[in-house]
């Protein structure tokens, strides 16, 4: 199931450094060790944490991994919500901290 | 014989160190007084050992194997998820105890899943900072139930697994006090599109259901209605309900409810009587 291999991929970067820098160097490289669709690839790649949540991917994993990459929460709010981010690594001022 | 002398039910909300200034200093200064309160009442209740019943956020454990729940009985270390201002080092344990839960566990046909040398996260890691670690020389017996990644565990399962915790705590052969943690936030959606949400209908209805030591009522939830009510992070009252079936007790006094949005938590604390 697919969801389970999502799960396993925000895992492995979530609790590993050198894979996260694995995956900052070269994502398709580091995406290829897993068996995922070109699309699911895709989700991962770009960070569409909405899509990857709505294939029941768990949603620790997904802020996790959106706020591992030095992404901003709020930015997140706004991509869970379906909203335009202010980009990779958006320039709200509140950092970390909830929205 | 030891005995079970109390048990609280708690908050263990990590954005409290993630973000500390997110929350009113009025706000921070009644969580904190809380914390305070009921590590006196642990020092008060003269308790030697404290179970403190957390869980998983998909930290300690991975795709490879989700326990239901689980013991730790051997060396403990923790937090493994790094928070500014929370300690992280060794937290000693109480491994006689913690087995002989685990092997009275085996016998009524409990199979726990145990840990010889295992970290936990903050679930574990804030209540034993803020209210074990104040009192020198109590012990922690950490328990991890799956609350935070599905499979959840069954609800009715947490409070018969609490009944089986009480029941070895009593047939243990020491002369321990010991008191019961449940670590859980009440309504907060972790990593969803309704993040900072917080339900304080729903929390103060939990808080209800403990303080007239009603785990029927909690038991009798849904997650669905939990999920929608109270979000993904609510799964968490299965810790409460947890404790509850190992404190045995009638009835709870609600020392503080505080929905805190700059915590995104709605923050519960309660005191279990003992049976």
């Amino acid at each position: 199931m697919s969801r389970d291999v999502l799960e396993k991929l925000l895992y492995d970067l979530s609790t590993s450094r050198q894979n996260r820098e694995a995956f900052a160097a070269d994502a398709e490289k580091y995406l290829g060790r897993y068996r995922l669709s070109a699309e699911e690839k895709a989700l991962v790649r770009d960070y569409d944490v909405r899509a990857l949540a709505d294939l029941g991917v768990n949603t620790m994993l997904t802020w996790g991994f959106w706020l591992q990459a030095g992404r901003r929460n709020p930015d997140y709010i706004r991509a869970m919500q379906g909203r335009e981010t202010t980009g990779p690594r958006g320039t709200t001022p509140t950092g970390g901290a909830p929205s | 014989m030891s005995r079970i002398v109390g048990g609280f039910v708690v908050p263990h909300d990590p954005v409290m160190y993630a973000a500390p200034k997110a929350a009113s200093e009025a706000e921070a200064a009644a969580v904190y007084g809380a914390y305070a309160a009921i590590a006196r009442r642990i020092g008060e209740l003269q308790a030697t050992t404290a179970i403190v019943i957390g869980c998983d956020h998909y930290i300690l454990f991975g795709t490879d194997c989700l326990p239901q729940y689980v013991i730790a009985t051997g060396e403990v270390d923790g937090p493994i998820d790094q928070l500014p201002g929370l300690k992280r080092g060794p937290i000693e344990n109480h491994s006689d105890l913690a087995r002989h839960i685990a092997e009275q566990g085996f016998a009524e046909g409990f199979d726990w899943t145990v840990g010889r040398s295992m970290q936990v996260d903050h679930s574990i890691a804030i209540p034993h900072q803020l209210l074990i670690a104040p009192n020198a020389g109590v012990k922690t017996v950490p328990v991890m139930l799956a609350c935070g990644v599905d499979p959840y565990i069954h609800k009715r399962r947490a409070f018969d697994l609490g009944r089986q915790i009480g029941r070895a705590v009593e047939s243990h052969p020491g002369d321990e006090r010991v008191v019961v943690i449940g670590s859980g936030g009440i309504s907060h959606w972790v990593g969803t599109a309704e993040m900072g949400r917080i339900n304080p209908d729903f929390d103060r209805m939990v808080l209800d259901c403990v303080a007239r030591g009603d785990a029927e009522a909690l038991i009798a939830l849904d997650d669905a209605t939990i999920l929608e009510q109270g979000g993904n992070g609510a799964m968490e009252i299965r810790t409460f309900i947890c404790a509850m079936g190992a404190v045995g007790g009638s009835h709870a006094r609600v020392i503080d409810y505080l929905p805190v949005p700059g915590w995104i938590t709605g923050l519960g604390f309660a005191e279990l009587a003992a049976a």
